[in-house]
């Protein structure tokens, strides 16, 4: 591996948590209640302990707010 | 369960299990730490970053194999499921452990180079063609990730989020980062940056972690070909008088999810066996204030239609079922998640 692959791993790795992080945050203040009901009064402290999860995963978090679940799991 | 979310529903025995690991992996650093600087011979001492570098890759490695082992051996006796309960907090120590790890060879081995850090743990052994030279720095990383990934979303919210079967399915990739670690410790032995006996020890680790899920695995094929096959849709779970008041026989039809047969009193009711937090053995668990409690995290399900109580919304399938001749028979087929079913009772079976 030379080093223009390594820097395009890292920043590909940067970019998609980075967007990660700002989707997250925007998630963390305003969209919880939206991806379930028992997130509606979230203490901060448990919004910030999330955030990495929404961070790494913001791909499958904006689709379940667009409201995208698995059929076992509409119940 | 989640009609709300807190940062950790701290117990008594939460406290116990962490106090527990706390003082766990501080023992195993210390004795890792004078191993490392009293057992070097005179003159060839490592440095102190060195020697905690190489405590808290042993520490991490450890720990997840400790991980790895406990989900069989809570098969194999029950005596071993409280150290289930909390795991993730396991997991999450684990992650942090190899955070640190990574952190401290990042600094001492790339950190003073005059490339970048980042570049530099990547492209300072080039050999990615080669399989005994491969830079085995590379596989810590892709593990590390995730392990990232695991700890970040060991919250019950992403449970929630992402559904049982999701959630699983990405924390079942634990396995692939410990396949990493293997294979980041042995290729690190091999080229010269740790110790043989440390390749010898994750090699062993590797086959117990192995050995523990095949014996669990065996054992627990062995209660499914014992189950009596169906007779017109019906399922066999055995006398009545069989099942232990408050708890459960646990039948595996041909296809779909296994079965929980519970005894209440005279009553008997048949639900879905895997609890929709993680899908914990609820029919390994008992009845407690007319509610079924996972063995795993305390999850409660009334028997009778599946439903957690208010002001909880979790709902498990219900199963119709039927006593002759003092035998419980269970329909093979479950109804949806929530359906009320009258229980059948064991005075009627006379």
């Amino acid at each position: 591996m030379n080093a223009d692959t390594a820097a395009m791993i890292w920043l590909a790795l940067g970019a998609y948590l980075g967007l990660g992080l700002l989707i997250g945050l925007g998630v963390a203040a305003f969209g919880l209640a939206r991806l379930t009901p028992g997130a509606a009064h979230m203490p901060w402290r448990v919004r910030l302990l999330i955030l990495p999860g929404l961070a790494a995963l913001w791909p499958v978090v904006l689709l379940r707010l667009a409201g995208v679940r698995a059929p076992e799991d509409r119940t | 369960m989640a009609a709300s979310f807190s940062l950790v529903g701290w117990n008594r025995f939460k406290r116990s299990y962490d106090f527990a690991l706390i003082l766990g992996v501080a023992l195993f650093f210390a004795a890792h730490l004078a191993a490392g600087f009293l057992g070097a011979p005179a003159g060839q001492a490592p440095s102190e970053l060195q020697v905690v570098i190489r405590a808290s890759g042993a520490a991490a490695f450890s720990l997840l194999t400790f991980i790895l082992c406990i989900g069989p051996m809570a098969r194999l006796t029950p005596r071993a499921l409280p150290l289930l309960y909390n795991r993730r907090h396991l997991g999450v120590t684990c992650f942090l452990i190899a955070l640190v790890h990574a952190a401290l060879v990042l600094l001492w081995y790339h950190g003073f180079s005059q490339v970048n850090a980042f570049i530099s743990l990547l492209t300072s052994n080039p050999r990615y063609g080669s399989f005994g030279g491969f830079p085995f720095e590379s596989l810590g990383l892709a593990a590390l990730l995730i392990l990232f990934v695991m700890a970040a979303t060991s919250h019950d919210f992403w449970n929630a989020v992402l559904g049982p079967r999701l959630w699983k399915a990405l924390h079942m990739g634990v396995y692939a980062a410990y396949g990493l670690l293997v294979a980041h410790v042995m290729l690190g032995a091999a080229q010269g940056e740790t110790g043989l006996a440390q390749a010898a020890l994750a090699g062993g680790s590797a086959l117990l972690v192995a050995g523990l899920h095949i014996a669990a695995g065996r054992r627990e094929a062995a209660r499914d070909a014992a189950e009596t096959e169906p007779a017109d849709g019906w399922l066999n779970a055995g006398l009545a008088a069989d099942i232990a008041d408050g708890r459960a026989v646990i039948v595996v039809p041909p296809e779909g999810e296994r079965i929980a047969v519970f005894r209440d009193g005279a009553k008997v009711y048949a639900v879905a066996n895997a609890c929709r937090h993680q899908g914990g053995p609820l029919g390994e668990g008992r009845i407690l204030d007319g509610c079924i409690v996972c063995p795993w995290h305390g999850f409660q399900y009334r028997p009778e239609d599946g439903c957690s109580p208010p002001p909880f919304t979790e709902k498990i399938q219900t199963y119709r079922t039927r006593i002759t001749g003092g035998r419980v028979f269970v329909e093979a087929a479950p109804q949806p998640p929530g359906t009320a079913i009258a229980p059948s009772l064991i005075e009627e079976a006379g």
